[in-house]
């Protein structure tokens, strides 16, 4: 019974959150991977956390209200942290996911530690607290950091900065809940009815902005590529301001500016294709040139240089999500 | 958007004409799933009044062409304007969907 309790809910629930997942953004391989990676900082955290203990010998309850959050919520981000910067991760939902199967993994280790261990003070309550209340805490930690951090970068610029404000986040919670505010069986059952209930709202919130973001992108590029293919683009405003660019450019340069807006736009919208292809259980198509267009769009984002990038910026924003929905292809 | 639903030999053949955008694409999903309910498992698509299509309208068309995959049904669309027959070919889904020159080509096809 104890081991049922001590790692079923927070698997359970990491299934319940795979399922949610409509538009199948998460990757099999890459969430067991995650797990895995959970596993691993809780081995990591334990020794690291002892070690700490014994060089300043800190009184336990101090320690693990102040220094083994910030421990264990470091460990756990840096798979997020790789995640991201492989553009691995779209959108909030599959950052959630995932940032939920790296704590899962790290509790589930934790827990199977303490079975072991069996100190004659856990009961049946206690495994229930442990398994429903601290592994989900554990799970729904990283993945309020993983989903503050992909909030951030989508907005902005700055990726130096934008993981903070979620760790620190993750931190805080951690650190509060191993306060024990509450009375430790309402606060295991806060967590297990309001978790949930937050997840399933930040995800109804990504999906609706995912569906807005493939409806207005995908139109506007497939209107674009068209003038482009039928020799129209030039009428448009996007081809307005691409001659604009030519008192500024080399003739070559506005050339690889030209074929790199088309490029683009093909494997945009092959990548969007996949992106619904995937939603409905498809298998996502893959033409023989793909690689090949790839290796020619990385090309010419050379050759135009970074000035020539940032001047096509008001019609192609090289930004984080754009960079992921190209990895997409590979 | 307006759909019209006859029914010819085997198939079932839904016109659809205008726009198929946000704003009604869930329309004439339901207006689908209305017809395979109905028993139609071979379905033609005529969009010769279709004149735009949105990415909503073709994940319509995969909803559809899934449900009827798992009926072991027929999901086929005929007389595509040259516009939206361009949108197939660029993103690729011509080769998901049955294309057909008009309804009687998707007939026999």
């Amino acid at each position: 019974m104890n081991i049922i309790f001590s790692f079923v809910p927070v698997i359970l629930l990491l299934t319940f959150l795979f399922l949610l997942d409509s538009f199948n953004l998460v990757r099999v391989k890459t969430l067991v991977l995650c797990l895995f990676w959970g596993v691993a900082c809780a081995t990591c955290g334990f020794f690291l956390n002892k070690s700490i203990q014994n060089l300043i010998e800190l009184d336990f309850s101090f320690y693990s209200r102040y220094m083994a959050p910030v421990i264990e919520e470091c460990l756990k981000a840096t798979f997020i942290f790789y995640l991201i910067s492989k553009k691995k991760i779209g959108f909030i939902i599959d950052g959630a996911i995932y940032g939920f199967a790296i704590g899962a993994g790290f509790s589930v280790l934790e827990n199977i530690y303490y079975l072991f261990q069996s100190p004659p003070e856990y009961n049946l309550l206690t495994w229930i607290i442990r398994g429903v209340g601290t592994a989900v805490m554990h799970g729904g930690c990283t993945s309020f950091f993983a989903i503050l951090f992909v909030g951030a970068i989508s907005r902005s610029e700055n990726r130096i900065l934008a993981f903070l404000p979620g760790l620190l986040l993750a931190i805080l919670f951690h650190s509060g809940f191993n306060h024990f505010p509450f009375n430790p069986v309402l606060q295991t059952l806060l967590i297990l009815l309001l978790l949930p209930f937050a997840f399933v709202l930040v995800f109804s919130l990504s999906n609706a902005k995912l569906q807005k973001w493939l409806e207005i992108e995908f139109n506007s590029e497939v209107e674009i590529l068209n003038m482009i293919r039928k020799g129209d683009f030039g009428s448009t405003k996007a081809g307005k301001y691409l001659k604009s660019l030519k008192e500024q450019f080399t003739s070559e340069t506005i050339f690889d500016m030209y074929c790199y807006i088309d490029l683009y736009l093909e494997l945009s919208i092959k990548a969007k294709r996949n992106l619904m292809l995937k939603e409905n259980e498809f298998p996502i198509i893959v033409e023989d040139d793909l690689q090949l267009k790839l290796t020619e769009l990385t090309q010419l984002r050379k050759q135009i240089g970074k000035i020539g990038e940032l001047a096509l910026a008001p019609l192609i924003r090289m930004n984080y999500r754009n960079l992921w929905k190209l990895n997409q292809l590979n | 958007m307006n759909v019209q639903v006859s029914t010819s030999a085997d198939y079932t053949v839904v016109c659809v004409d205008g726009r198929v955008d946000t704003t009604n694409a869930s329309e004439l999903e339901k207006s689908m799933l209305e017809v395979i309910e109905g028993g139609g498992t071979k379905i033609i698509l005529d969009c010769s009044g279709l004149n735009y299509i949105s990415s909503s309208g073709l994940r319509v068309f995969l909803v559809i062409q899934k449900k009827l995959m798992l009926l072991k049904g027929q999901f086929r669309l005929c007389s595509l304007q040259p516009g939206i027959k361009e949108i197939f070919d660029i993103s690729g889904f011509s080769s998901i969907f049955s294309l057909f020159a008009d309804t009687e080509a998707a007939m026999n096809g």
